[in-house]
């Protein structure tokens, strides 16, 4: 489905995640765990603020000598005897990859984990080739894909939304006939994935970095089978967003780092890998070495107020700590990017007509912003979205806008706000119901709420009932000014 | 086909940040701090022997420490627990520097050793991996803060030597212990600069292949080796 994952509206998106009871414990558990692995591996290498300020460096730096830097790693991947295609588009890309399949006659490709690979749709455009297999090989994605090519919902565990019975139905269409514990479960496809990785004759890798002054890339997994990927085939093909380069391997040592503690609470990922196009000599790894730069609206982002989401290294730390993510879900978004990272990139890479509600889908607690490795101020970048939606594209049509107008017009003056406060009780009459008197509520002042709301009003009472304003003459400028005027004690 | 459509792509990228191509020579990234090297730079070679040894049975990873002379026993003992052969060696001379030629010609008449051969075609190799029980090879370091081990490949060690085999045995001299990974890259870096190293592939590993994507439970051997080993050499 590339980019977008879901056809249905923002809301109808909202809602069927709030339906599904699994996915919501699961992610909360995941935030919780996360937290705890995250912030002790942080603590204990110490200095961890410095630490920010040192990958953020590295990242603005590559961004802003972009076009040199990928000057750079293309002239050395050559070099190395490899292949380089710039891809504006994703049709280029896709048209790239293909080609490079036919060349290869390829029959059988494995694939690792890429968040670039399913912007490209290209399982997709794999599954339509003639007499070509296509295998994920990413636990995670591997249960997708036989889930009927099911959407991910996280960036750094994709099935995050499916249990072990899920799992369990799924893998018994392949023939497994064990219980449903995940290490049976993970040993099963171990060996079905195995028969597939030793016939395979294309693999297709992402990127964590692309290191410049040599030509070669690096990749961060738990499982080993990106490692397999480029190991056993004798073609390889990377694909990458325009955007993941470090100067050198110094650099990218430092993200690896960085990123592992950040995604999983790890201090490196089991494997750490630096390859590219295999040396004379060597008998595996890729003869043939291909390597695609995706822009994709990416430069949209370029000398704009957005420049710095380019920094990002895709932990996933801003997901699992929001509390947004953690009632919707990735589903909710409808992008593959979700999270605060998502609802900041979604809209530059496929436009606000497609993603505009996804900046709003936020409290601005800033709670990413201050678990980003790379010190990238998202709850600022979503505020600079709504911005530009609002002031410079005029998007909020109809009854929003009117309301904003209204408002705008009332807090303006001085004379219609003063009105405003004086009418509120009675103007909110119509929506307002008594709640009847409890043990609970019965010392309340004012047990008079309103459940169901006009306009904006209804945004919060969707999911809380909102007390009704009191009365003007129990206001307490109202109060104070008469309790004064009486001679009271204003303490 | 080698670079295609590289200069309309990076023309339209200058045009977006404003700035004209080919700065980066007056502009080089210049390092903000030096945490990389400072971090664990106070730590004497007992206090990282002991780290790496933590860190490394955190992971889990089964630790020896041995003098030379105990190697081979060692090793014939881990063949036999681990239920025998095939055996995956690399084509190396750190077999001799260990002093481990007898120890070679005992295996391989008790059990099926196959090596990583230079000279062998992509599928003789390959098929040597697939079928091994145990990968056997000699790390270029181990990193004390990650419990980590890192390898280069050569002609005579493939990439898939360390991934294929069920079970992994790394042998480090204990002199090749450093604090973490910045000192590590900076030795590849360096060999590298020096034409003393023409490797396209380096790997770091941290212990056993491992998930967490079926309900965040970890299991591990998904697909890299189900268990690791490291055996840090007394020099």
């Amino acid at each position: 489905m590339g980019l977008s994952t879901s056809t249905l509206p923002f809301k109808e998106r909202i809602a069927a995640a709030a339906k599904d009871k699994f996915a919501h414990a699961s992610i909360a558990k995941a935030q919780d765990t996360q937290y705890t692995k995250r912030e002790n591996a942080r603590a204990e290498l110490g200095n961890w603020q410095d630490w920010r300020k040192l990958g953020q460096s590295i990242r603005q730096h590559v961004i802003q000598y972009l076009p040199d830097y990928l000057e750079e790693f293309s002239d050395n991947v050559e070099k190395r005897g490899g292949n380089v295609f710039f891809a504006q588009t994703t049709d280029e890309a896709n048209d790239f990859i293909l080609n490079v399949i036919k060349q290869q006659q390829g029959h059988h490709v494995v694939k690792s984990k890429s968040m670039v690979t399913a912007e490209l749709d290209l399982d997709k455009k794999l599954q339509a080739l003639p007499d070509v297999s296509i295998l994920e090989t990413d636990l995670a994605e591997f249960i997708l894909q036989e889930d009927d090519w099911d959407e991910p919902s996280h960036i750094v565990f994709p099935a995050i939304h499916k249990d072990r019975n899920q799992v369990h139905t799924i893998f018994k269409k392949l023939g497994y006939e064990g219980d449903n514990d995940p290490e049976h479960m993970a040993r099963f496809a171990r060996k079905y994935m195995r028969e597939r990785f030793l016939e395979a004759d294309v693999g297709i890798t992402g990127c964590n970095f692309a290191i410049a002054d040599s030509g070669i890339i690096n990749l961060d997994t738990n499982e080993g089978n990106a490692d397999l990927a480029d190991s056993i085939p004798k073609a390889q093909i990377v694909v990458m967003g325009m955007e993941r380069l470090v100067p050198s391997m110094k650099e990218a040592e430092i993200m690896d780092n960085m990123l592992a503690r950040s995604a999983v609470g790890q201090k490196l990922t089991t494997y750490v890998t630096f390859e590219g196009q295999q040396t004379p000599g060597e008998t595996d790894g890729p003869e043939n070495f291909y390597v695609v730069v995706l822009d994709n609206n990416r430069s949209k982002a370029l000398g704009t107020e957005f420049q710095e989401i380019l920094q990002c290294i895709r932990c996933g730390a801003c997901l699992n700590v929001c509390p947004v993510y953690r009632q919707i879900g990735g589903h909710g978004y409808g992008s593959l990017y979700p999270g605060p990272v998502g609802a900041v990139l979604s809209p530059i890479l496929g436009g606000y007509e497609q993603f505009g509600e996804l900046p709003f889908a936020s409290s601005l607690c800033a709670a990413c912003t201050e678990t980003c490795p790379v010190l990238i101020p998202l709850h600022n970048l979503l505020i600079k979205h709504r911005e530009v939606e609002t002031d410079r594209l005029n998007m909020m049509h109809g009854f929003t806008d009117f309301q904003m107008k209204v408002v705008g017009k009332g807090t303006s003056s001085p004379f219609m706000f003063k009105m405003a406060l004086r009418f509120k009780h009675f103007g909110l009459s119509p929506w307002t119901h008594q709640k009847p008197v409890t043990a609970t509520n019965f010392f309340e002042y004012n047990n008079s709420m309103i459940t169901k709301g006009p306009g904006m009003v209804g945004g919060w009472t969707d999911v809380r009932d909102l007390p009704v304003p009191p009365k003007h003459r129990d206001d307490f400028r109202v109060w104070f000014k008469h309790h004064k005027k009486q001679g009271g004690d204003a303490k | 086909m080698t670079i295609q459509n590289r200069d309309k792509f990076l023309d339209h990228l200058a045009e977006r940040l404003g700035q004209p191509r080919h700065q980066l020579a007056t502009h080089p990234y210049q390092q903000l701090n030096d945490l990389p090297q400072q971090t664990l730079s106070d730590k004497t070679p007992a206090e990282l022997l002991a780290l790496a040894r933590k860190n490394s049975e955190a992971l889990p990873v089964t630790f020896y420490e041995v003098a030379p002379v105990e190697l081979p026993q060692l090793l014939t003992d881990y063949v036999t627990d681990k239920g025998g052969g095939p055996l995956l060696l690399p084509t190396t001379s750190h077999f001799a520097d260990y002093q481990l030629t007898d120890w070679q010609k005992s295996i391989a008449a008790d059990q099926t050793v196959n090596y990583w051969l230079p000279d062998a075609d992509r599928a003789t190799n390959l098929k040597a991996a697939e079928i091994a029980n145990i990968g056997i090879s000699f790390a270029d370091f181990l990193l004390a803060e990650s419990g980590t081990v890192t390898v280069s490949t050569n002609p005579g060690q493939g990439r898939a030597l360390h991934f294929l085999p069920i079970h992994y045995l790394s042998i480090v001299p204990r002199s090749r212990i450093v604090a973490r990974s910045t000192q590590a890259v900076a030795w590849y870096e360096k060999e590298q600069a020096a034409g003393c190293l023409d490797s396209s592939a380096i790997h770091f590993i941290t212990g056993p292949s491992n998930s967490g994507d079926i309900e965040m439970q970890l299991v591990t051997g998904v697909h890299g080796p189900l268990d690791v080993t490291y055996v840090v050499v007394d020099d």
